[in-house]
């Protein structure tokens, strides 16, 4: 198999591009300046990871945000990058022969490939429904993920069981990390993940050989490493009392925090404030909606969206995704409570338009 | 006769399983099940949830035609609490409505569609050079396509992503797919029926066109979605709210969600998606198709020759409710109506009105399960939406095991997917039972056409035009299913230039408002509600029945696209979309069905799939697994 750089070479890049790519992808993936050499050795040195994506319970959004990626752009991904092997959404084959072709790939590369999981199993009903070729699920799944080098579990119905398993949860839906053990499982929470984090992971799979430095919970810390409150072009106003008390009321014209309209911003670890959508385009909240907490476990359950919540973590605590975890249900509510207060004295003025 | 299976059919969203029945002296389908594989309970998980929340747990019902089940949520939950949105949420959702059309269709025929038609194999053979000289000769002979499209905003002063009809540019792609070949990593071609001889229709300068603009597109698409994402906040699943949209608009304060900056982001994205459908895809469209219909295959069209059905969409100002009718006499796009017969001609086709109340009448749509997973107490009738049940009954297969399918019991229950049916008929949905409806529509004088019906009749005599064929025949067929999905992509973008226009207009008039809040707070709404929303979803007719009660959800329906054209028998022996469009549709090679697969793709489905043969009785004479032979050129 051929080297990035051997890839790229073929296809008329020069050495100049080729290092400008380097440095867009080592910032692209957070990494300090000084990494870049090692990003370009491993560039020269890495063939065309094999890749197979399969689906369970899911919607296939992942996937559609996997090819909305910009930066790399998701043909360079799929042709130049990985080796995208088997996958419903764009494999060319189908029925049996795709069948085969997966069991091939995972003989071949024992050890050496990539498992995506998009979706969930259910345990319901035997795992009957969701059947691929007459067989659950469930059984693709455990057959596929054995010989994997590591196993990607793509959105929050793989990380966590979404909009499936909430409440009742009619098929008994549940994470992939519930029926895999002993494999690594990088999550990527997100309904669904942001293109630029999905092809962001790829990229350090891809060019370190390793896992990406994940936090507690299984996340890649740096695209979950902080809250969406803590990089929100918003926060300003969260600090400064400065609230939406309605959908577009004045505050809602002026960009005001929403966090009284709902916000989960404050409890949401995701990259929706720093990366944005769309290659920083936009992202829910500049579009004037509450952060819905998307990447958050058990995000359906936790109450009506447009309830504000009751009790958030104190602004300005320095803490990390390992710590706060479940501590952020616990925090104090005082801060809310303050801005709750100036946010009404403020609005007054306000009110008669400026 | 003979009994084949394919599992899983790729390219498509979910997971979905075929069984056919051939004669193999004729080579013909005479019979074909379709099983929906997956089942996730959304419905009841919506059940006892604050109505304003359901749109986003409805919108996870499909991430590919991602918003539409938003969309119809928000329609549903207005119009049980008689909500009427302002009219620049109005235009708004308009534009992501055109701009999820444009993007589904442009992704569906290039991503979803294109490697049943062109094969990278025979685009190797292709000289760079004569499919330069051919792109050019072709853009110059349905060139005038563009035409078709009204621009009323008519700023964009040249083409900007379609300058490249040059050898280097096909040199380049070519080049990189034989590098693809060579690495011996086929990834995503990989174990493709590529020997199939249908790939030998076309000349290999069109298939290194079609797969060069396969993998263009691929890059190009994301572009398209732009306006959701500025509107909504990201893509797939852009944020709605009841009542309107959450975006609001400010040309004086620097933190809005919409000012004139966002506006013309989205502007030029609505351009680009002129340029991606007009340039790239009707071109390709038609000059693929043109030599399918010349080479006689004019198969496929099943039950969309005997009955089609729409509900209608874009309304062109907002109105006051769906059940009381207020939203069809707004809706522009007349496609709510059923017409059957269509195949005998278009003045022979019979016309049926539909709208309002009829999406009320308990008697007018309803769901069958007698042959699908799911328990009523009453099997051989149908429960309209208001009054569904949706209580899982999995009975297993006719041979095999329960976690080890051999064959589905079509005698029995066989699919997840239930039956819907107009006044107890099977219907076909989707942009052919559209085209199929606004054209009958028009040339009999059932509606007064608005400049988007005036537009689809000028395309489809276009297209007849091209073809040297009367719509009735060349409309139902597979070419026709996926030429209508085409057309649709350009009424999107004109769609969207009209709707953009019309929210240029109402923001210099001095409106800003872009949502209702009036009856936000719960303790506004009656103890008792229920509402309808409709809408007409790329994939077809869509819509949502809600039951409120003291303010929770009491009951939640959603009759879906892929239901309607994918659904299982009924108790009267009527058959769905997918088992009839198979069932006329001759094979070359059978253990290599790719015009089964062709067929099935071209109603772009929304689950995965997988086909077996059978005989008519059912009885199983010779059972063919069908796998291809290695991959000739790999």
């Amino acid at each position: 198999m051929e080297t990035f750089w051997e890839t790229f070479k073929r296809h008329g890049v020069n050495r100049r591009d080729f290092f400008k790519f380097a440095t867009t992808i080592t910032g692209l993936m957070g990494l300090s300046p000084s990494m870049i050499p090692e990003v370009v050795r491993a560039l020269e040195t890495k063939p065309r990871v094999p890749v197979i994506w399969i689906h369970g319970l899911e919607c296939t959004c992942c996937s559609e945000s996997f090819i909305r990626s910009a930066t790399p752009l998701a043909s360079d991904v799929v042709l130049s990058m990985i080796s995208l092997e088997y996958d419903d959404t764009l494999s060319a084959a189908a029925g049996e022969d795709l069948e085969r072709h997966r069991k091939e790939i995972i003989k071949k590369y024992w050890g050496n490939y990539i498992l995506a999981v998009e979706g969930n199993p259910p345990l319901g009903e035997d795992g009957m429904y969701c059947i691929v070729n007459g067989e659950p699920f469930l059984k693709h799944l455990k057959e596929s993920a054995e010989g994997a080098k590591a196993v990607i579990a793509w959105g929050s119905c793989a990380s966590w069981g979404c909009v499936q398993a909430a409440k009742p949860n009619p098929t008994t839906a549940v994470p992939i990390h519930k029926v895999i053990t002993g494999k690594p499982i990088i999550k990527v929470p997100g309904c669904p993940p942001i293109a630029e984090v999905m092809t962001g992971v790829i990229m350090h799979l891809v060019l370190f050989d390793s896992i990406p430095p994940l936090d507690s919970q299984g996340r890649p810390k740096q695209f979950y490493g902080n809250r969406i409150h803590d990089t929100c072009y918003r926060r300003a106003f969260f600090n400064a009392g400065q609230f939406v008390e309605r959908f577009d009321d004045e505050g809602a014209k002026k960009g005001w925090c929403l966090y009284k309209v709902g916000c989960r911003g404050p409890t949401t670890y995701n990259s929706c404030g720093n990366i944005r959508w769309y290659n920083g385009l936009s992202y829910p909240i500049q579009a004037g909606h509450g952060c819905i907490g998307c990447s958050e476990d058990n995000f359906w359950d936790n109450g009506p969206f447009y309830h504000r919540l009751t009790t958030i973590p104190v602004p300005s605590v320095e803490a990390n995704a390992d710590k706060v975890g479940m501590a952020v249900a616990a925090a104090a509510a005082a801060g809310a409570v303050v801005h709750g207060v100036i946010s009404k004295l403020r609005s007054k003025p306000n009110r008669g338009g400026e | 006769m003979a009994r084949v299976v394919v599992d899983p059919v790729t390219r498509i969203e979910g997971h979905l399983r075929i069984e056919l029945i051939v004669d193999e002296k004729s080579g013909k389908v005479v019979d074909a099940v379709s099983s929906g594989t997956m089942w996730r309970g959304i419905e009841l998980i919506l059940r006892g949830r604050d109505p304003r929340d359901a749109w986003a747990f409805a919108q996870r019902i499909c991430g590919v035609c991602t918003s539409i089940h938003a969309h119809a949520s928000v329609r549903a939950v207005e119009d049980a609490l008689e909500i009427k949105i302002p009219k620049n949420a109005n235009y708004i959702r308009n534009i992501m409505y055109g701009t999820l059309q444009v993007h589904d269709h442009v992704v569906h025929f290039y991503h979803l569609h294109a490697l049943d038609w062109v094969s990278p194999i025979e685009a190797l053979k292709a000289d760079p050079v004569q499919t330069a000289v051919l792109q050019n000769q072709l853009l110059e002979k349905y060139g005038a396509v563009a035409e078709l499209m009204p621009d009323p905003i008519g700023r964009r002063a040249y083409p900007r992503k379609f300058p490249k009809a040059t050898p280097g540019y096909f040199r380049a792609f070519q080049e990189k797919i034989k590098k693809v070949v060579e690495s011996g990593q086929l990834g995503i071609f990989a174990a493709h029926w590529w020997d199939h001889p249908d790939y030998k229709l076309l000349p290999p300068e069109v298939h290194l066109m079609a797969v060069a603009h396969y993998l263009n597109m691929l890059d190009v698409q994301r572009e398209i979605f732009i306006p959701q994402v500025v509107f909504g906040g990201k893509n797939p699943h852009p944020h709605y709210i009841v009542g309107g949209m959450s975006c609001s608009i400010s040309l004086n304060d620097m933190n809005a969600p919409v000012n004139t900056e966002r506006l013309a982001v989205v502007e030029d994205a609505i351009y680009t998606q002129a340029e991606a459908v007009n340039l790239f895809y009707l071109v390709d469209l038609l000059a693929i198709g043109h030599i399918y219909v010349q080479k006689g295959q004019t198969y496929g069209g099943g039950l969309a020759k005997r009955r089609v059905i729409g509900y209608g969409e874009f309304p062109d100002e907002p109105y006051g409710g769906i059940k009381n009718g207020d939203y069809h006499r707004q809706v522009i796009y007349h496609c709510n109506g059923v017409v059957e017969d269509f195949a005998e001609g278009v003045e022979r086709a019979k016309f049926y009105p539909l709208a309002g109340k009829d999406f009320a009448d308990p008697e007018v749509i309803q769901e069958y399960v007698a042959h699908s997973w799911y328990k009523y107490p009453d099997e051989k009738k149908g429960l309209h939406p208001w009054d569904g049940i949706t209580e899982p009954n999995y009975t297993g297969p006719k041979e095999g095991t329960k976690t080890h399918w051999k064959y589905l019991d079509e005698k029995g229950k066989y699919s997840w997917i239930k039956s819907p049916r107009w006044r107890g008929k099977p219907c076909e949905v989707g942009p052919l039972a559209r085209y199929i409806v606004v054209y009958t529509g028009v040339k009999q004088g059932h509606i007064k056409p608005s400049w988007m019906d005036e537009m689809i009749v000028k395309q489809i005599d276009f297209v007849s035009k091209v073809l040297d064929l009367p719509p009735h025949v060349w409309l139902p067929t597979t070419v026709g299913r996926t030429a209508a999905r085409g057309l649709e992509a350009q009424v999107g973008v004109a769609a969207n230039l009209y709707f953009m226009k019309k929210l240029y207009d109402n923001i210099k008039a001095g409106d800003t408002s872009v949502a209702n809040t009036e009856k936000w707070d719960p303790s506004t709404w009656p103890r008792e509600a229920k509402g309808i929303g409709l809408t007409d979803a790329p994939r077809g007719a869509l819509g949502h029945w809600v039951v409120i009660k003291d303010g929770k959800i009491a009951n939640y329906q959603c009759v879906v696209p892929t239901t309607w054209n994918g659904g299982a028998r009924d108790p009267m022996g009527g058959q769905g979309a997918f088992e009839e469009c198979m069932k006329d549709t001759p094979l070359q090679v059978v253990n290599k069905p790719l015009e089964v697969l062709r067929g099935i793709h071209s109603f772009d489905p929304c689950l995965a799939c997988s086909t077996h043969l059978y005989d008519a009785e059912g009885r199983e004479i010779v059972e063919i697994r069908v796998q291809g032979s290695q991959p000739v050129c790999f």
